[in-house]
């Protein structure tokens, strides 16, 4: 743990990572907010049964905090992420972890690990704290029927945490340059989901979507909550291309975090 | 008594793409916990960084072997790794850490407690002259200053190898002494094995005790710098006027033997014991006038030229033919 130590030390001694990660909070603040609303019903006296029945904590009410949440997180991965890898590649530091008893695979974890860490203090840590609150405020038959959207919103979370992880460390390893690295990692996402747009409407079809990692993300995140799902291919379409996505940054991750480059 | 080499290497080859970069090397280089230096030379692109990189486990070894401190280069990487230090050429580091942070950072992934790792970075970088600066980020460092802070960070866990590439690379006089003696005091002082990668002869000169020498991934030479120090390879070069022919024939007198070079130019052996004063009371007694007189042995310098090939023998082979 000596690695993630030192980043996390040097992660919140960045301001704009600090203002960030507390504006992330708000969402949150204000799901408790509704939350408390929704579980004290002389509070809701005045208002319409339509909306009374509208405003209901349950799989969607979910999926609207994790679609915000995923965002900050997006942001906040393009900030921080790629400060953790590229001025190691930069600064040629890499055969000075390697020289010593650690592998590329344990510095790899290492620093996804931060990313993770990092991101879930936004993302399923405030949903798990939401989900307990309004366990308390409903009480034990609401978790005894509705526990698999916090398991849901947790795995969820963690999927694309890891994602955004790859892609901060992917980006990074390959630029190098912190700055650029940080943009690589949001233009990912935002070029993805144009092209596969693009792909929908040429050919006139729905796979496309899955080319796009946050709608499958979404995808997954639907059947998990158990909300509808946008129109397009399944859960399982979505996990695979998800998976090639992984594997994908994986090795280009492998090929990138080497002590020395050989030139072949 | 413990007679693990520090380097030993069995028909090492090391293949890069197809290329094949070391061709079958074997060797045994120092032995551990004496605190001794091997210098590692050669021309550039004789494979001297990657049988380093090779060491330290950075390239795989496409055929035979290759042991540290008699421990495996592939099997038992992570145990040899806690005991070698490792100064790259290039420069390497942290930019945004201060040297104490980045060192003490550098002993904990080596092993050391967080507490004693402190203690030992603080300790180093005033051994390497940095104390006053340890609290600087080290991207503010001069060049000579991020060549010391590379060494620091190789010694601060006390390794028991250090294995140093170009360590007197760009440095000026003054900081390239200053480096050659904490080299020297590492071994002699704290009995720490180095392993010097320098193309800079001089330097291997005064701080090891062992050379190899490397030409096109192959070992051409492998001497014992110390042996070569106390043995009969000294030699002179003496020029004299007057009737020299008798000279050949005198110089058995004193154990000594000689070769004319013409115009009373002679390179002469001298064997152990035997000191230059002989030199003079023969010519003396030859009547012989001494135009010049050197006294040397053979030179890192002429033992390379001559490994390289740019040489046909060393003055002191020339004198002994």
């Amino acid at each position: 743990m000596v690695l993630p130590r030192y980043a996390w030390r040097r992660l919140y001694e960045q301001r704009l990572v600090i203002l960030l990660t507390m504006a992330a909070f708000v969402w949150p603040l204000l799901c408790a907010g509704f939350i408390y609303l929704t579980n004290h019903v002389e509070l809701l006296q005045g208002l319409e049964p339509e909306f009374r029945e509208f405003i209901q904590v349950d799989g969607r009410f979910f999926s609207i905090f994790m679609y915000v949440q995923a965002i900050c997180a997006v942001f906040l991965a393009a900030l921080a992420g790629p400060g953790l890898v590229a001025p190691d590649l930069a600064n040629n530091a890499l055969p000075l972890y390697f020289s010593r008893p650690l592998t590329r695979w344990s510095y790899a974890l290492a620093r996804l690990t931060v990313i993770v860490g990092m991101l879930s203090v936004v993302t399923w840590i405030p949903g798990l704290v939401l989900f307990a609150l309004q366990v308390g405020l409903a009480g034990g038959w609401w978790f005894v029927a509705n526990w698999t959207l916090g398991a849901g919103m947790v795995v969820g979370f963690l999927l694309w945490l890891l994602v955004l992880g790859l892609v901060a460390m992917a980006s990074s390893a390959y630029v190098k340059w912190r700055i650029v690295a940080g943009a690589v990692s949001l233009a990912f996402f935002f070029i993805l989901s144009g092209v596969s747009a693009m792909i929908d409407e040429v050919f006139r079809v729905t796979w496309g979507h899955v080319l796009d990692p946050a709608w499958s993300v979404n995808r997954v995140w639907c059947t998990l909550l158990g909300v509808d799902p946008p129109e397009g291919p399944g859960v399982g379409a979505s996990l695979v291309a998800l998976s090639a996505f992984i594997v994908l940054l994986v090795a280009v991750i492998e090929r990138k975090l080497r002590p020395v480059e050989v030139i072949r | 008594m413990d007679n693990t080499a520090v380097v030993e290497l069995e028909n090492l080859k090391v293949k890069l793409g197809r290329r094949e970069i070391l061709h079958g090397i074997t060797c045994r280089l120092g032995v551990s916990g004496k605190g001794k230096a091997v210098g590692l030379l050669g021309p550039n692109g004789a494979g001297k960084s990657t049988l380093i990189l090779t060491l330290l486990g950075f390239h795989r070894p496409s055929a035979g072997r290759a042991r540290i401190l008699g421990m495996d280069c592939r099997r038992s990487m992570g145990e040899a790794r806690s005991r070698i230090g490792y100064m790259p050429e290039n420069d390497s580091f942290i930019g945004e850490m201060t040297a104490v942070t980045f060192l003490r950072q550098m002993a904990e992934l080596s092993g050391l407690p967080p507490k004693a790792a402190l203690e030992k970075a603080h300790e180093v970088l005033f051994h390497v002259g940095l104390g006053e600066s340890r609290y600087r980020e080290l991207r503010t460092y001069s060049y000579g200053m991020k060549q010391m802070a590379k060494l620091a960070q190789a010694i601060v866990h006390g390794p028991e190898l250090v294995v140093l590439d170009e360590p007197t690379n760009g440095l000026d006089p003054a900081a390239r002494r200053r480096m050659l003696k904490l080299v020297t005091d590492m071994k002699a002082e704290q009995g720490m094995n180095v392993l010097v990668c320098s193309h800079l002869l001089r330097d291997i000169e005064q701080v090891c005790d062992e050379a190899v020498i490397l030409k096109d991934g192959a070992i051409v030479h492998h001497c014992n710098l110390e042996e070569e120090r106390r043995s009969n390879r000294s030699f002179v070069e003496l020029e004299v006027t007057g009737d020299d022919q008798n000279l050949r024939m005198a110089l058995p007198e004193i154990g000594a033997e000689g070769v004319s070079e013409g115009s009373g130019r002679w390179r002469i052996v001298l064997p152990a014991g035997v000191e230059v004063e002989a030199i003079w009371g023969l010519t003396a007694r030859q009547n012989l006038l001494v135009r010049k007189l050197t006294h040397r042995r053979d030179t890192l310098e002429e033992i390379f030229l001559k490994a390289m090939g740019h040489l046909a023998h060393t003055p002191g082979e020339s004198a002994a033919l």
